[in-house]
């Protein structure tokens, strides 16, 4: 049974009355990305603490091979996307805890075996290889109710780790090795935070489609890092670039001037914030990058 | 190997650790014992296993033997000042914020309670380092940053303190102030020190305890006793000049800069 949420777009419609948010599809889409930004901001701030942004690559690439299973096990791709991102996130945390391989090497063979599985699957049927084009845009319009609760379900659980796991993943970004001294169960947040970052990224896709995932990932951050000096600072101003991003770029793109991709435009105001705080970075926060 | 009786009630005692990789044998047999209360120096060559040992000791490597932990293999409060701490140093983290992320269960995004500031400044108190609390982890110096540490150390309890190079990266003067810092953080604490080590002044002036490592425990024992230049010989074989000249009779020189071209960690 779907709980009706009209009223809950009724108060996007009220909190921002706008021309553009007058249809509820518009409503349902800013209410969608509005709920997407924070996840984004928050898990950002550890993919760029982590150097992790290839990771988040590879798991948006996924998307292809999720589909590619959906079809060859007859499973709604609805379901198996997720799954199968989860899958490759854990495999791919498990391999760079065992293997003596390099990140990038790990995570680059990984992403082309599964981007070739991908497509090779996809290409065999005319149907789905012509959605191809929304795999890589992306199409915010399309989120329906049940993505909606789907999202509000995976923020509640993200905000509940990050409650718990943002101080112990700083420690394991700085030096795992002394956190594990430091007895912090590095292995457990390690392999907690590649799966919500898998599931956060696939969620992502939809929204901003599979070349941009990355952006809504590590752009706030970045721009976070050269506003804040704090841990804590920069987790907020990620909260704040992202948000922000997401609302100016949905109601920029549904503007009859503008008329562009809503992800791309989200990225782009994104973008801006980071140019911003380069040239911030660059005049009131060089003291401490004398290194 | 038979274990000497000199140190009665050790807080360590390695047991036969070997560690091989691949086909190199880096450590073979170890056994040692390092006494409870003191500071025990691990020295040796580079490639001697020193590293490997501690690694060992804080299970961040497989190896064949046994670690007791005064008599049993229970794993003690360890704290480790490391020798590099390698971290990106544009990540806006504080001085303060690092040493509270391992104890304060909120979010740093929540703020940071009372107790946990008043227990990092304390920290940073007991390392004379009170004035870096605001500073920006990115900004610190080599020695700034290694008392930074020595306090997150600290601030497990430790039972046992154990430090990888605590001279490296610092100049002569600082690593004596540091070495002098430790003991008396040592006799006001009661934990157990261990420190591995290429500098000879800085054993000869401040261990209680002395292990000779190349692969193999060379030799054991007060550094009085160890430090004869026939140890030394085998342990270091061509960096002989500087014994012979006597300087170990009168250790007052700076040997690590000489060694390692002058690291900055």
């Amino acid at each position: 049974m779907m709980p009706d949420l009209t009223s809950l777009y009724d108060l996007v419609g009220w909190l921002l009355p706008l021309e553009c948010l007058e249809l509820t599809l518009m409503r349902r889409a800013l209410l969608g990305l509005v709920l997407l930004a924070p996840m984004t901001a928050a898990m950002g701030v550890q993919v760029v603490n982590f150097r992790m942004a290839f990771f988040s690559d590879a798991i948006s690439h996924s998307v292809f091979a999720g589909v590619a299973i959906g079809l060859l096990l007859s499973i709604s791709p609805g379901w198996s996307m997720p799954v199968f991102g989860l899958a490759v996130g854990l495999c791919i945390m498990l391999l760079l805890r065992r293997s003596s391989l390099s990140t990038d090497t790990v995570v680059g063979v990984i992403f082309s075996g599964v981007v070739a599985f991908g497509l090779a699957v996809v290409s065999r049927d005319p149907a789905v290889s012509q959605d191809v084009e929304q795999f890589i845009y992306g199409d915010i319009l399309t989120i329906s109710d049940g993505d909606i609760l789907g999202l509000f379900f995976l923020l509640a659980v993200l905000l509940v780790f990050q409650y718990f796991g943002f101080n112990r993943l700083l420690y394991i970004g700085l030096n795992a090795g002394l956190a594990l001294t430091h007895r912090i169960r590095v292995g457990l947040y390690q392999y907690l935070f590649a799966g919500l970052l898998a599931l956060v990224v696939v969620l992502t896709y939809n929204a901003v489609g599979i070349l941009l995932v990355t952006a809504m990932l590590v752009v706030p951050a970045a721009a976070a890092r050269n506003f804040s000096r704090s841990a804590g600072g920069m987790f907020w101003w990620a909260m704040l670039i992202s948000i922000s991003s997401a609302v100016a770029g949905m109601v920029i793109s549904a503007q009859e001037w503008a008329d562009t991709a809503t992800g791309a435009t989200v990225v782009l105001v994104a973008f801006t914030w980071f140019l911003a705080s380069a040239v911030f970075g660059a005049f009131f926060n060089h003291s401490r990058k004398f290194h | 190997m038979a274990i000497p009786e000199d140190c009665s009630s050790p807080a360590l005692t390695f047991n036969r650790i070997s560690v091989t990789r691949g086909e190199t044998k880096i450590l073979e047999d170890v056994s040692a014992r390092v006494p409870l209360g003191g500071n025990t120096a691990i020295i040796g060559p580079n490639g001697a296993g020193k590293t490997t040992l501690l690694l060992a000791l804080l299970g961040q490597t497989e190896y064949s033997g046994e670690i007791l932990f005064s008599g049993n293999t229970t794993r003690p409060r360890i704290g480790y000042v490391p020798q590099r701490f390698a971290f990106d140093r544009g990540l806006p983290v504080t001085v303060l914020e690092f040493l509270v992320m391992g104890l304060q269960r909120k979010p740093l995004w929540l703020g940071i309670g009372r107790k946990y500031r008043e227990r990092a400044r304390t920290l940073l108190k007991a390392v004379q380092a009170e004035r870096l609390e605001e500073s920006h982890l990115g900004a610190l110096s080599g020695g700034e940053m290694q008392r930074v540490l020595l306090a997150l150390a600290l601030q497990q309890d430790p039972e046992l303190l154990v430090l990888d190079e605590p001279s490296a990266g610092v100049d002569v003067k600082g690593g004596k102030v540091f070495c002098e810092l430790l003991e008396d953080l040592g006799r006001k604490w009661g934990f157990t020190q261990l420190m591995v080590s290429h500098d000879l002044a800085t054993v000869t002036h401040h261990a209680s305890h002395v292990i000779c490592l190349n692969r193999k425990v060379i030799a054991q024992g007060s550094p009085d006793q160890v430090l004869s230049v026939d140890v030394l010989k085998s342990l270091f074989g061509i960096h002989m000049g500087v014994v012979d000249s006597g300087i170990i009779a009168s250790p007052k020189k700076d040997f690590s800069k000489e060694e390692k071209g002058g690291d900055d960690a």
